[in-house]
């Protein structure tokens, strides 16, 4: 059952070239970018073991269910809300900026908001179905696309146009002190562990996290091909003009003998599965945890009839989503993006720590 | 007795009403005529009686065949299911003379297999189980029978493996036999419909099939049979996507063939879904999608087609979806005609006369050819409904829509569930070790 975890893990470190991640970093590439990523792979590492190792101690719980085990309703309600708008707004920001993308790259012509309310009527159908059918999504959705994305990375690494001696003198920064941004966002790249805040609940109690290696070696993996990868492609100056610099170096390669020859727009296409699976997990997890806050309210993960406060809640998610994209442009949503890095990471730890100790004080009481 | 029976039916000249006597014994007999077995009722009724070589009224006693009937209101019944009612000195004994007309093991017709059984399922329900039976012999298989139907009062039978089943399914199966509630019960379509209790579901979450074979295993793994009186299929369930989307000889013949067939069938299954829509996007919406050339000989077929690329898709799918129906409707000798007379000649035609372009109609023959390949019928015909939401939406937002359809279609099938159990999941195969995700009940 480890898969389901890797699940997770995976989708978000694919996930963070939506959240503009490799272009903070590049931003950053001659101060301090390189230093921030290994701090930020050693912090996401440490936050990765710490989180499963609490979370093996409460089997089939999640994050409401433990808050409740220890604390009166009212501290619940109140810190499930502020979670649930964590949750929401990550994964509102990646689909308010993949409707853009969509818009640039696909259908110029179409205007932006009938793309997001499209995109935003098919998440929110899927984030009120079941825990476990959204568990089974996206298992398909990993399973269809990461072979994709892998290929599109290989043929990035192995392509005779990468400039090596730029990625060479890009490294040679690595002496420069990091930042608190660049580490907020390259832990990002790790930060899949925290959906198990709800997703913990599918888990049988007897269940073990195993390959726990996988998880630094695979996030470094992923995040030093998002860094150096655009570096070699458009020289350590030319990296800096493009803002999807992800869409731009899928641009650069060519595939000779498919139908479609463009890799940008296999690119595009799976990053937008990717996207919907995304903003189902995002959403529903945001859901459930609203759902918490009410005392009355019993979790259930495989309901057979979906209850109407789901669609409810979902509706007011799409709905926000909407004026979060009539209120904002491309670049307050890159300024704001970049600053929600920073709160993520302060919030993950407080969770983890969070959990962490109540996972101690599980163990002793018991 | 007979002056009873009279009241309780119609007037009816096919119903025998007779007083026999011998040197001892004067015995009453009534049975429905058309529903019994001449020859039966002769050897074990009238033969014995008169010739009297040993006492009638103990044979009565003696021989299992004769029922005692002690409910006068099962009288209309048992009559109406071919059995022969006696009365011999007061007492009412039934005795079971029904003839059932049916095809003799039939051979496999809709399901068939090159190797494989090549009998299906009877319309005799003896037959049927004895064909299971004999493919499936345990102890522990168990045979349930329920009747259902006010008036058609259809007998069915829900087998199952007592030991592997699964008790919340078989408990789920149970209630809803009991509480189905129909006048009329002939098919085992109209079975999964009431079965599946949902008005309108797209893809079929019952499997039913006429092939022996495919029960057993069925059986064997645990899931719940279910047989009809005078239908040759059965119903198997719970059933999951991949159930539909394999075909028995799958597990005859050779590993890798069967890999590359598995594969093939889901290539085109994702065809038949997608071509049109992609058709339309990629001709009104991305022509820089493919590659220079193949974008110029798409856009220099169409040249001559004066009107957008849906309502061309529209005629091509509207045609050859006609043709499929008449083909099945057809008799078998017309339909070979229809089929190419409209395929070839019609499709050669409306490409020369500038209605479609050649690639549209290439479109269209894959879609419908892939569409075949789907072992089930019932998945096929879902599967055939599948791609006009896809060119509705495809319409209005091109390649993007495509994608997130069909990102839609795939949480509607992995929120499907037959009976308890998930209908999509890749890698359902687990190691009981492990315990699966799902499985606690959160207090």
């Amino acid at each position: 059952m480890n898969r389901y975890v890797f699940y997770n893990f995976i989708l978000v470190s694919f996930m963070n070239l939506m959240l503009y991640v490799p272009h903070i970093l590049i931003d950053y590439r001659f101060t301090g970018a390189v230093s921030s990523i290994l701090i930020g792979i050693v912090i996401g590492s440490i936050l990765v073991y710490l989180y499963t190792s609490a979370m093996a101690r409460f089997p089939g719980k999640g994050l409401p269910e433990i808050l409740k085990l220890y604390y009166p309703q009212w501290v619940v309600t109140a810190s499930m809300l502020f979670f649930a708008i964590m949750w929401w707004f990550a994964t509102t920001i990646v689909v308010v900026a993949f409707a853009v993308l969509i818009n640039r790259f696909f259908n110029p012509d179409a205007n932006t908001l009938i793309i997001l309310t499209m995109l935003v009527i098919a998440c929110g159908y899927a984030a009120t179905r079941s825990t476990l059918s959204v568990m089974f999504v996206m298992e398909i959705g990993l399973i269809i696309n990461a072979p994709i994305i892998l290929f599109v990375l290989f043929k990035a690494v192995r392509s005779t146009q990468l400039n090596w001696d730029a990625i060479h003198i890009a490294a040679n920064y690595v002496t420069v002190m990091p930042t608190l941004t660049c580490i907020a966002a390259a832990s990002f790249i790790f930060t899949g562990y925290i959906n198990l805040s709800l997703f913990n609940r599918l888990f049988p109690p007897n269940f073990r996290f195993k390959f726990r290696f996988f998880y630094p070696l695979f996030g470094a993996m992923i995040l030093l091909i998002t860094f150096f990868v655009p570096i070699g492609f458009h020289g350590t100056e030319g990296v800096g003009q493009y803002i999807y610099i992800w869409s731009f170096t899928a641009d650069s390669l060519l595939m000779q003998y498919g139908f479609i020859e463009r890799v940008l727009f296999l690119f595009l296409i799976v990053y937008l599965n990717l996207t919907l699976v995304y903003t189902m997990a995002g959403w529903h997890q945001a859901m459930e945890f609203v759902k918490s806050c009410f005392p009355s309210n019993k979790p259930e993960i495989d309901s057979p009839k979906t209850p109407v406060s789901n669609y409810i809640i979902v509706g007011i998610f799409a709905l926000l989503s909407i004026l979060y994209l009539l209120m904002t442009n491309e670049k307050i949503n890159m300024l704001v993006t970049s600053y929600w890095l920073v709160l993520r990471l302060f919030v993950e730890l407080f969770i983890v720590v969070w959990v962490v100790i109540l996972s101690k004080k599980g163990a002793k009481t018991a | 007795m007979n002056e009873r029976l009279r009241l309780l039916f119609a007037e009816a000249v096919d119903i025998k009403l007779e007083v026999l006597h011998n040197s001892e014994l004067t015995i009453e007999i009534a049975y429905i005529a058309p529903l019994c077995e001449e020859n039966k009722i002769n050897d074990f009724i009238i033969v014995p009686f008169t010739k009297d070589f040993y006492p009638f009224e103990s044979q009565l006693s003696t021989n299992p065949d004769y029922r005692k009937v002690d409910d006068v209101a099962k009288w209309q019944e048992l009559m109406l299911r071919g059995n022969v009612l006696i009365e011999a000195a007061g007492i009412i004994y039934s005795f079971d003379a029904s003839r059932i007309i049916s095809i003799e093991n039939p051979q496999t017709q809709v399901e068939s297999a090159i190797q494989g059984p090549q009998l299906a399922l009877s319309e005799d329900v003896n037959i049927s189980l004895n064909l299971i039976r004999s493919m499936y012999p345990s102890p522990d298989l168990s045979v349930e029978e329920h009747t259902i139907g006010s008036l058609s009062k259809t007998p069915v039978f829900a087998l199952f493996d007592q030991r592997r089943v699964d008790p919340t399914v078989l408990d789920s199966v149970r209630t809803k036999l009991t509480t189905i509630n129909v006048e009329m019960l002939h098919a085992a379509g109209e079975l999964e419909k009431l079965l599946v209790g949902k008005r309108k579901h797209l893809f079929p979450t019952i499997l039913i099939t006429e092939r022996p074979d495919r029960i057993s295993k069925a059986i064997a793994k645990g899931k719940i049979v279910i047989l009809l009186k005078g239908n040759m299929f059965a119903i198997i369930l719970p059933a999951t996507f991949f159930d539909f989307m394999h075909a028995v000889e799958d597990d005859y013949d050779a590993y890798w063939m069967t890999r590359f067939l598995i594969f093939l069938r889901y290539t085109s299954i994702v065809l038949t879904i997608t071509l049109p829509a992609l058709y339309i996007s990629v001709v009104s919406y991305n022509p820089e999608l493919f590659r220079v050339q193949l974008a110029f000989s798409i856009a220099g077929s169409r040249s001559a087609v004066p009107y957008p690329s849906f309502i061309e898709v529209f005629i091509m799918l509207f045609m050859i979806e006609t043709l499929i129906e008449a083909s099945i409707r057809l008799p078998r000798y017309i339909g070979s005609t229809a089929t190419t007379v409209g395929g070839l000649i019609l499709g050669q035609a409306a490409q020369q006369a500038g209605l479609v372009s050649s690639i549209m109609i290439i479109v269209t023959s894959v879609v419908a050819i892939s569409n075949f390949v789907i072992p089930v019928n019932s998945l096929s015909f879902a599967v055939r409904f599948l791609k006009y939401p896809l060119i509705g939406i495809a319409i209005f937002f091109g390649i993007t829509g495509v994608s997130v359809g069909m990102f839609v279609y795939i949480v509607y099938l992995c929120n499907l569930r037959s009976f308890g159990k998930p209908y999509m999941r890749i890698f359902g195969k687990l190691r009981p070790l492990e315990g699966d995700i799902g499985q606690v009940k959160i207090k």
